[in-house]
């Protein structure tokens, strides 16, 4: 029963937080989807590897937040210079995934590859799965008050399993972004996304360079 | 072809006489003196000074734009003015109240600043899965004032569609100023995908804004805010938001005009321009090449200040989405190919009529807007120097 209430509390920790996931990982998402060819299916399959990674991502921070008690504790300038490095990871692989994307066209080129990070077949799906990774590590409200309530488990199991109630929550409200593949695909519309992949990165860029150098984000 | 881009060809046009250009110009007159003369106002001499100019210096654009037939030419006049002037009674009105031009980033979160149009595509996602606004100006406080600014901003839209980036944009004109100043473009070659840059600069703004929940734009990308207010830096982040402000205003409003010609932060920059243009689908005036007369000469094309004409589009007799129909290619080409149209009617149904159904319009949101800051400008200019 305890056990029962705990992963009903993930669950509806996930579906509250859901807007506030969506939120942060649209300007990653968004771009990433409007590469692919157009329809479910790819749009599907990319979601699907991003999720999976981004719930490694969780079950990561959830091994981590159990072992040292929680994140939540780390001093606040440890914890500013673990997020500028995941900003500047994520600013890296998005400027990656622009360029390497520039050998791709729209769906008038009948390409049956999805996008991919660099050019070796086997590692098409690298990108969205380093991006899930890296958006699931985000220390965000929501996602430090799992953390807090995994911390406080009895074992590692339980905490990882709080995690994995969390990100079915969160996951659900990741269903829409399949739609993306509504939207027609042409040279000009891949160009759009890849410029805004490059531009969000450069907001990670300089945000993460920031936090690195050992600053507050204003004076906070 | 390409080297005759730079400076403008003026084709002969239509002129009219005097008598009948004023006639004309009379609803703009009666319409200026309505903005600028309302019982109440102007209780300082220099207000009336003020307003008597910009009223007189607006009647008299509209006046040579009905009497030579031309529009670009008379309409810079106006926006380069509004362009310069705009800052200088903007600064003034905040260093007067505040005391700075520098604004503490959590009153700009607070909307505790000027209205400014800029990120009104910004709002959409944030207010509507949250039913938050996320505007940095003071009227966000009031729904009823939102819901005014916004609903205005919609009615002229309508009507003008990318038409309010050439006669109601407060920020375009010192671009334009400088675009006017070289006689020759350096660059010539420009690769038309930048085209898309405001198309990608509004996707991700628009997504940063939900995910930041604060106008992303103004916190990062506005290259006016090196003209009107600035971020108070208190912190590293605050001095590179300062830093790439000034960096983009340099780059986009000052180098980039004078190298190229063109409008270069409108049209490959302004992601309200690109949310603008897709007003113009609906709005019921636009610019047409008459493909009967067209020798594509690509005059027109050179002398477009926004890039909104291409090879293709003229072989298709179209502008491109872009086109914020200030009127530089009708006034160029040498074949009078390039017209003004109204949709749904015939493409050579009396072009001079639509042009003088879409100036009216135009220009009066020119003079409620731009002639107002124009005043205001004014006003500040005659503070300091009587």
């Amino acid at each position: 029963m305890a056990a029962f209430v705990l992963f009903s509390e993930a669950l509806a920790l996930g579906l509250a937080s859901g807007p506030a996931c969506i939120a942060a990982c649209g300007p990653v998402l968004v771009p990433s989807l409007l590469t692919e060819q157009a329809g479910f299916k790819p749009h599907a399959r990319f979601l699907s590897v991003f999720l999976g990674a981004r719930l490694a991502g969780y079950l990561l921070f959830a091994a981590a937040a159990w072992e040292v008690g929680t994140l939540v504790s780390l001093p606040q300038a440890s914890r500013v210079l673990l997020m500028g490095g995941v900003d500047v990871l994520l600013a890296g692989v998005l400027l990656w995934y622009a360029w390497s994307a520039r050998h791709l066209c729209g769906s008038s080129c009948a390409s049956s590859k999805l996008v991919q990070i660099g050019a070796a077949k086997d590692r098409r799906m690298a990108g969205a799965a380093a991006l899930g990774l890296l958006t699931g590590l985000s220390l965000c409200p929501p996602f430090v008050a799992a953390g807090v309530r995994a911390a406080e488990q009895g074992s590692m199991t339980q905490a990882l399993l709080f995690f994995v109630f969390f990100f079915l929550g969160t996951s659900v409200w990741f269903i829409p972004f399949i739609g993306i593949g509504c939207v027609a695909r042409n040279q000009a519309v891949m160009t759009v996304a890849r410029m805004t992949m490059a531009l969000i990165a450069l907001y990670y860029l300089s945000l993460g360079i920031a936090m690195l150098m050992g600053r507050k984000a204003y004076g906070f | 072809m390409a080297s005759k881009a730079c400076t403008l060809r003026l084709a002969p046009a239509a002129t009219r006489g005097r008598l009948r250009s004023l006639l004309l110009t009379l609803p703009i007159a009666v319409w200026s003196l309505l903005m600028f003369f309302h019982p109440g106002t102007h209780t300082d001499p220099k207000s009336r000074i003020a307003a008597t100019l910009t009223a007189l210096f607006m009647t008299a654009l509209f006046f040579m734009m009905m009497r030579t037939g031309k529009t670009y030419r008379w309409r810079r006049w106006f926006f380069v003015s509004l362009g310069l002037l705009f800052p200088i009674g903007f600064i003034y009105n905040l260093v007067l109240v505040r005391g700075t031009m520098g604004i503490p980033v959590e009153e700009m979160i607070a909307g505790r600043t000027p209205f400014c149009f800029l990120p009104i595509p910004l709002l959409i996602l944030p207010a509507a899965l949250t039913r938050t606004l996320v505007f940095p100006g003071s009227i966000a406080a009031s729904s009823h004032g939102i819901a005014s600014m916004v609903g205005l901003w919609l009615a002229l839209t309508l009507v003008l569609g990318k038409g309010w980036c050439a006669y109601a944009c407060f920020f375009g004109g010192i671009e334009e100023g400088m675009a006017a100043i070289p006689k020759r473009a350096r660059i010539r070659k420009i690769d038309p995908r930048w085209r898309l840059l405001p198309w990608a600069v509004l996707l991700a703004m628009v997504l940063l804004s939900l995910a930041l929940f604060e106008p992303a734009y103004c916190m990062w990308l506005c290259p006016f805010k090196a003209v009107t207010e600035y971020i108070t830096a208190r912190n590293t982040i605050g001095l590179i938001q300062n830093g790439i402000f000034i960096l983009l205003f340099l780059a986009l409003v000052i180098v980039l005009p004078l190298a190229t010609k063109k409008r270069t932060q409108c049209s490959f920059f302004c992601p309200f321009g690109a949310f603008q243009s897709i007003f113009n689908k609906i709005s019921v005036f636009e610019v047409k090449i008459d493909r009967t007369r067209c020798k594509s000469c690509g005059v027109c094309q050179n002398a477009c200040p926004n890039l909104s004409l291409s090879k293709e589009s003229i072989a298709q007799g179209e502008t491109l989405l872009s086109c914020m129909k200030c009127g530089a290619c009708v006034d160029a080409c040498p074949q009078q190919a390039a017209v003004w149209h109204i949709k749904g009617t015939e493409l050579a149904w009396k072009p001079e009529r639509a042009r003088l159904m879409f100036l009216y319009a135009a220009w009066a949101v020119a003079v409620m807007f731009g002639g107002s800051i124009i005043a205001q400008g004014l006003v500040t200019i005659l503070h300091f120097i009587v």
